[in-house]
């Protein structure tokens, strides 16, 4: 064996005296900031790129922060949630709410020099409806766009849609150059009014994306860095490392790695929840588990969840176990519904024996990969009260469509706890995908109404939904888990941003 | 020699054919699911159908692939579905990082192997029981825990190299040694010991011929009679195994290359799969093909080089 350790030595030794050199000059080094004055470069490590650089393709949570980088929204939604003026000065409804109209900046442009004005605002819109992106659905509403002149536009709706206005903080208000939309050059090279502009010779796709401040840019108090690198990584370990080495700022990291970053002396953003995970009982008439159209039966399961044990046992207490599907930020959640199913096996039995169901019934659940200890926990808990529990694997490719075709009765899933009408159009309503039975009643149709309409109090009126849902159990949450955002406060300063899986791009600034 | 390689490569142009036709088969097997994760999971049953439409997946099989046949024989191998490059960008910037992985390890495991093979049949003893005995040990450790261990230690800890890969457009030649070498250890660890094995049966093989004791008996020394021939005869089995492994390791990167997050073409490869993106992995097998095809006639080219015996059958 000696002879190979010294080959090997002697090989490794070459190639770390060549890589010394490279180390100082390629990695770490490059993260500058921390300067008074701001400047230097932000270096994130970020889950995947955008499939395309048009605003029609954006996405939510991880997929909107690289849109933020160089495009600007109409609406700008601050750390806490509130939204404010940003490419719309000011906006406000008629009377029935559906006519939204919107005061323009007129001293924007875009990184090709066009002038962004009211027809930019048409431009874009139509082409959010009509380019079949992720979130069309955030303009569905939008029956026509109409500028009245260069700086005021109306968007005139087929209802109300309580969710607008956040909607044009989010995908549905990025604002790229008109003449670029729909083309081939738009996919790989963004052209939007933001505070930053792609560098195309430093980026490559799969590796990094490059951005420079823009000089003449608008608003230079949302420019805190002078250029901006976003490194894909898609494997944990990767992005673990990359932190741990100095390679990038900040990352998402998960429960399984907090510590290790922690442990060496990175910062972890607090009280940052964002997605809720549990089990949606979603076949509630029964089609293909007739046990599931009793309510005594989605209830016993409830019951039956020691949510604690598992927040423990396998979020590591990285999280609050939770009975609920709308989150605390949202404004629909009640306090009292989070100890309506507290943990309680007998109960649980009973409720089955009284719905006919004393030995127990066959249930499968569908569970993505990453699932399989909470679900090997929850197989186990559910069996103490007699229901037998099959696991059924999820096919990744086929997951949507066997969704959206009922072939799935029960799913665990981990799910984001928007604003009340996003949560209610994602899980609840009978367009949502996660209600693919179509599930609904006369007076559950009557609160979402409710909803709707209710301008500024929709989210008061969301709390009679969630409680019409808990105490039907639609669900059978299981915890709100903490996002575990890992930064290195010795170089930047970042924010969570309320109800979004990675702050968005102007809560990140040098450290002073 | 030159009709010898002219048929290798007809008979390469054959299986590039066969292997394109049963992949794009595969791949639409969930056809119908692709337009929908495209769309995502807000979209609405008519964006489906829109989308769908758009990506031609309502044409016929074979239709769509002749379309596709067709494109490519002119060189365009249209766009990734779910990235921003066309798949010719995707793989060209790729491509070189994989290759130059796999090369320059290769290279390392065959100049390794074939000392410490050869040492094994000659010296046999310790040395030889320990390649036996490291072979089954490279075997065992799987390579992500080799990569892990690697990463922590040289990179995370010590520092001496980036823990994720450095190498960007304009990287210079320091950031691609910086950013492969702890890959290239991994897979030299994991590989070594298996070919240095094979390498020790075929010598100890040949040292054992007719030949030999001919050679011998003309009073040859014993390291021009190692050198000159019994290496030369034992080098296509050297060979297979170091050819079945560059192959191997073409997909078999894709761990390394995940860890390291080197832009290789292994990494492409699974995530263009398990999302659908058809254009892309059409390149890759494309892409792939050729390059197995090129190793193994460059194999045999070597080993006829290497042995005449070899170009006459």
């Amino acid at each position: 064996m000696k002879l190979v350790s010294k080959r090997v030595a002697a090989v490794t030794a070459t190639m770390a005296a060549a890589a010394l050199v490279a180390g100082c000059s390629s990695g770490g080094g490059d993260t500058g900031g921390g300067s008074a004055e701001g400047g230097g470069t932000l270096t994130l490590g970020i889950l995947g790129e955008p499939t395309s650089w048009d605003p029609s393709q954006a996405h939510v949570g991880h997929g909107l922060q690289p849109y933020q980088v160089t495009y600007d929204t109409l609406v700008l939604r601050t750390a806490d949630g509130t939204l404010e003026p940003m490419l719309a000065t000011e906006w406000s409804y008629n009377d029935d709410r559906t006519e939204l109209t919107l005061e323009l900046r007129d001293d924007v442009t875009f990184s090709d020099g066009a002038d962004f004005d009211a027809e930019a605002v048409k431009a874009n819109i139509e082409n959010l409806k009509n380019n079949n992106g992720r979130q069309a659905a955030q303009v569905a509403a939008v029956e026509s766009v109409d500028p009245v002149d260069d700086d005021t536009v109306v968007l005139s709706l087929s209802a109300p849609d309580p969710s607008l206005e956040y909607n044009l903080s989010q995908a549905a208000g990025l604002m790229g150059s008109p003449e670029t939309l729909g083309t081939d050059e738009l996919i790989s090279t963004p052209v939007g009014s933001g505070p930053y502009v792609m560098d195309t010779a430093q980026s490559v796709s799969g590796s990094q994306l490059v951005f420079t401040a823009r000089e003449d840019y608008w608003n230079p108090d949302l420019q805190k860095f002078d250029s901006i690198v976003l490194k894909p990584y898609e494997e944990l370990t990767a992005r673990l490392n990359a932190l741990l080495s100095n390679q990038v700022d900040a990352t998402i990291l998960d429960a399984s790695t907090a510590e290790q970053a922690e442990g060496a002396g990175f910062e972890t953003l607090e009280d940052y929840q964002v997605d809720w995970q549990g089990l949606l009982l979603l076949d509630r008439d029964g089609t293909q588990v007739p046990a599931l159209a009793d309510v005594r039966v989605r209830q016993a399961i409830n019951y039956a969840i020691d949510r604690d044990t598992m927040l423990e046992s396998i979020l590591r207490g990285y999280g609050d176990p939770t009975q609920q599907v709308f989150g605390p930020d949202s404004g629909a959640s009640v306090d009292e519904l989070d100890s309506r199913y507290d943990f309680d096996p007998e109960q649980a039995k009973d409720l089955l024996a009284e719905a006919g169901y004393a030995d127990g019934f066959d249930l499968p659940i569908t569970a993505g990969p990453g699932f399989e200890t909470a679900m090997a926990a929850l197989t186990q808990q559910l069996a103490d009260v007699g229901i037998r529990v099959q696991v059924v694997s999820v096919n990744t490719q086929t997951f949507l469509d066997d969704l959206t075709s009922g072939k799935i009765p029960v799913l665990y899933q981990n799910l984001f706890q928007g604003e009340p009408w996003v949560a209610i159009n994602q899980i609840i309503s009978t367009e949502a995908i996660y209600n693919p039975f179509d599930s609904t009643t006369p007076e559950l149709q009557e609160l979402i109404t409710a909803v709707q309409n209710g301008g500024d109090d929709s989210a008061e009126e969301a709390k009679a939904v969630n409680e019409y849902i808990s105490e039907n159990a639609w669900f059978a949450p299981v915890y709100r888990i903490d996002q575990v955002y890992s930064y290195n406060a010795d170089t930047i300063t970042t924010e969570k941003q309320t109800q979004q899986a990675v702050p968005s791009i102007y809560n990140y600034a040098p450290a002073s | 020699m030159i009709t010898y390689s002219l048929k290798r490569i007809a008979s390469g142009i054959v299986l590039l054919a066969v292997i394109c036709a049963a992949a794009y088969a595969l791949l639409f097997v969930n056809g119908s699911s692709i337009a929908r994760n495209i769309v995502g999971d807000q979209a609405t049953e008519a964006q489906v159908e829109a989308k769908s439409i758009e990506l031609g997946l309502d044409q016929p099989l074979p239709l769509r692939f002749l379309d596709w046949v067709g494109s490519a024989l002119t060189g365009d191998l249209g766009r990734s579905w779910f990235g921003t490059l066309t798949v010719s960008d995707a793989l060209t910037t790729r491509l070189p990082v994989t290759l130059a992985l796999i090369g320059v390890a290769m290279l390392f495991v065959t100049l390794l192997a074939t000392t410490i093979g050869t040492l094994a049949a000659v010296k046999r003893g310790w040395i030889d029981r320990a390649v036996q005995v490291g072979a089954v040990i490279g075997d065992a450790i799987p390579g992500f825990v080799l990569a892990v261990v690697l990463a922590t230690v040289f990179a995370v800890q010590l520092g001496w190299f980036p823990a994720v890969s450095s190498i960007g457009p304009g990287a210079g030649a320091d950031a691609w040694i910086a950013s492969l070498t702890l890959p290239v250890i991994a897979i030299v660890l994991n590989y070594v010991t298996a070919s240095a094995q094979q390498i020790r049966s075929a010598v100890i093989q040949q040292r054992d011929r007719d030949f030999v004791r001919t050679l011998r008996s003309r009073g040859l020394g014993e390291s021009e009679i190692l050198l000159k021939h019994v290496l030369r005869a034992a080098a296509p089995a050297g060979l297979t195994v170091l050819s079945l492994q560059f192959v191997g390791l073409l997909g078999g990167a894709v761990i390394l290359e995940r860890i390291f997050a080197l832009p290789g073409i292994g990494q492409l490869a699974v995530t263009s799969t398990v999302s659908g993106d058809i254009p892309i992995v059409m390149g890759v097998v494309l892409y792939t093909v050729v390059i197995v095809v090129i190793v193994n006639l460059a194999v045999d080219l070597i080993n006829g080089w290497l042995n005449p015996k070899v170009r006459v059958s």
